[in-house]
């Protein structure tokens, strides 16, 4: 299946990081399976109008994090032996920590105590991911 | 091996310095952009790698070598305002390229109009400046360059012509050519550029991939603890361009580590802090904005 990325140059995120995380984000949520190949550095670039380095970039980062894997001549493919699924869930975990920090960092500078802060996140917990029945 | 080095490079008419000790090396396969306010000194850098304008001082090297006359043939030049003869239709400007360079490929640059929708058998009187611009890139393109420099290559096209140049730009830079243009459309070399350089009255202001300066270039601003509270610290910091004050509410233009200046900012007691991101246009305006040399604080009128 064909993946879909956008990404937005005029955003002050960088591009190659816009990337790995949509790529990250789709092998989490399973929308990408292993075994499943990538665009060509090329063929990304020109889909979606950006630089070839920095598509390399966001594969080589992938790589390194064993997202990916790149063979000589045949190209990328999403890494098959669940590592990459793993490596994408934990790259969860880091998204929604920083979240968490930053949210709590700012309700510190505004000047809550800690058991408003508990409250505020009760409620999100109960909004969001309710237990069970 | 395509690489392109600028050093030291200097030029001047009469008493006006229009580029002052201008240094870029730019690697084999990188779409380099170069940005500037009007009259900064990009079209007269691109005369003088060209030979057009005779260079004062410094040296331009393409794969270390000097300019020589074999070295046009990897060479191909979009100049800012087209170059063609009125009388002559698109078709004749190519049999007239073809004569004049070895690897020119008609079948290509004919191809390359028509996707520009226009008619090589129209005059050149009859086109219109967008159609200028795009017969000028088909030459260029249809030369399969090792080089190619590129000045304001998208000026007159409408926005799908334009991204189709952005595209051609794109696909030349995977077969390994070495770009490098400038547009006042900052978009444009956000999307297609790697690395950039800013000019301004002829010096570098600023240069470094463009991935890089987004990461490393923020604002954090926060709430300080008391009006009267000091930022000497913050001023005095390397890492810091530039500091803005008022009252209570501090602004900093952050060239380096955001994330730290912020827990800095943080540990103050300040409120509210927070980091916010500075796109390739912020960057550019905030590079070629007076004050910016040195960190300077701005005390607000109450």
């Amino acid at each position: 299946m064909p993946i879909i990325m956008t990404v937005d140059p005029r955003s002050g995120v960088p591009i190659y990081l816009q990337l790995i995380e949509q790529i990250k984000r789709s092998v989490a949520l399973g929308i990408m399976a292993g075994g499943e190949q990538l665009p060509t550095v090329k063929q990304l670039a020109l889909d979606l109008t950006i630089n070839p380095n920095t598509v390399a970039r966001a594969y080589r980062d992938l790589e390194r994090d064993g997202v990916i894997e790149t063979s000589p001549g045949r190209g990328s493919f999403v890494r098959g032996d669940g590592a990459a699924q793993t490596t994408a869930q934990n790259a969860g975990t880091d998204v929604a920590r920083e979240s968490f920090e930053n949210a709590v960092r700012e309700a510190k500078s505004l000047g809550l105590d800690r058991g408003v802060v508990r409250e505020l996140f009760a409620a999100s917990l109960d909004r969001w991911l309710p237990e069970g029945p | 091996m395509s690489t392109i080095s600028i050093s030291h490079l200097r030029k001047t008419y009469g008493q006006f310095v229009a580029v002052d000790d201008l240094s870029i090396e730019i690697p084999t396969g990188t779409v380099y952009g170069l940005l500037g306010p009007n009259g900064a000194g990009k079209t007269s850098t691109f005369k003088c790698m060209l030979g057009l304008a005779n260079c004062g001082l410094g040296q331009i090297a393409y794969d270390g070598q000097p300019l020589a006359p074999a070295t046009f043939e990897r060479i191909a030049y979009v100049p800012e305002r087209a170059v063609l003869y009125d009388h002559l239709t698109v078709a004749e400007h190519f049999e007239m390229t073809r004569r004049a360079f070895k690897k020119f490929d008609v079948k290509r640059a004919t191809e390359l109009v028509g996707q520009f929708g226009v008619d090589p058998r129209k005059r050149a009187r009859a086109l219109s400046k967008g159609m200028k611009t795009a017969t000028m890139v088909a030459i260029a393109f249809a030369r399969e360059p090792d080089f190619l420099i590129l000045d304001e290559p998208t000026s007159g096209l409408d926005p799908v012509n334009q991204r189709s140049v952005l595209n051609l730009i794109i696909n030349e830079a995977t077969r390994g050519c070495t770009i490098l243009f400038s547009s006042h459309q900052i978009g444009q070399v956000e999307r297609a550029a790697e690395r950039i350089a800013i000019l301004q009255n002829g010096r570098l202001a600023l240069e470094g991939a463009v991935d890089d300066l987004k990461a490393d270039r923020k604002i954090v601003e926060g709430i300080l603890p008391s009006e009267d509270y000091s930022v000497n610290g913050f001023a005095a910091d390397r890492r810091i361009a530039r500091v803005d004050k008022q009252g209570r509410i501090l602004r900093l233009t952050v060239v380096h580590e955001p994330d730290e200046i912020a827990n800095q900012l943080a540990a103050t007691g300040a409120q509210g802090v927070r980091v916010v991101d500075l796109n390739l246009e912020d960057i550019f305006i905030g590079a070629v904005a007076p004050d910016t040399s040195n960190a300077v604080v701005v005390e607000g009128a109450n």
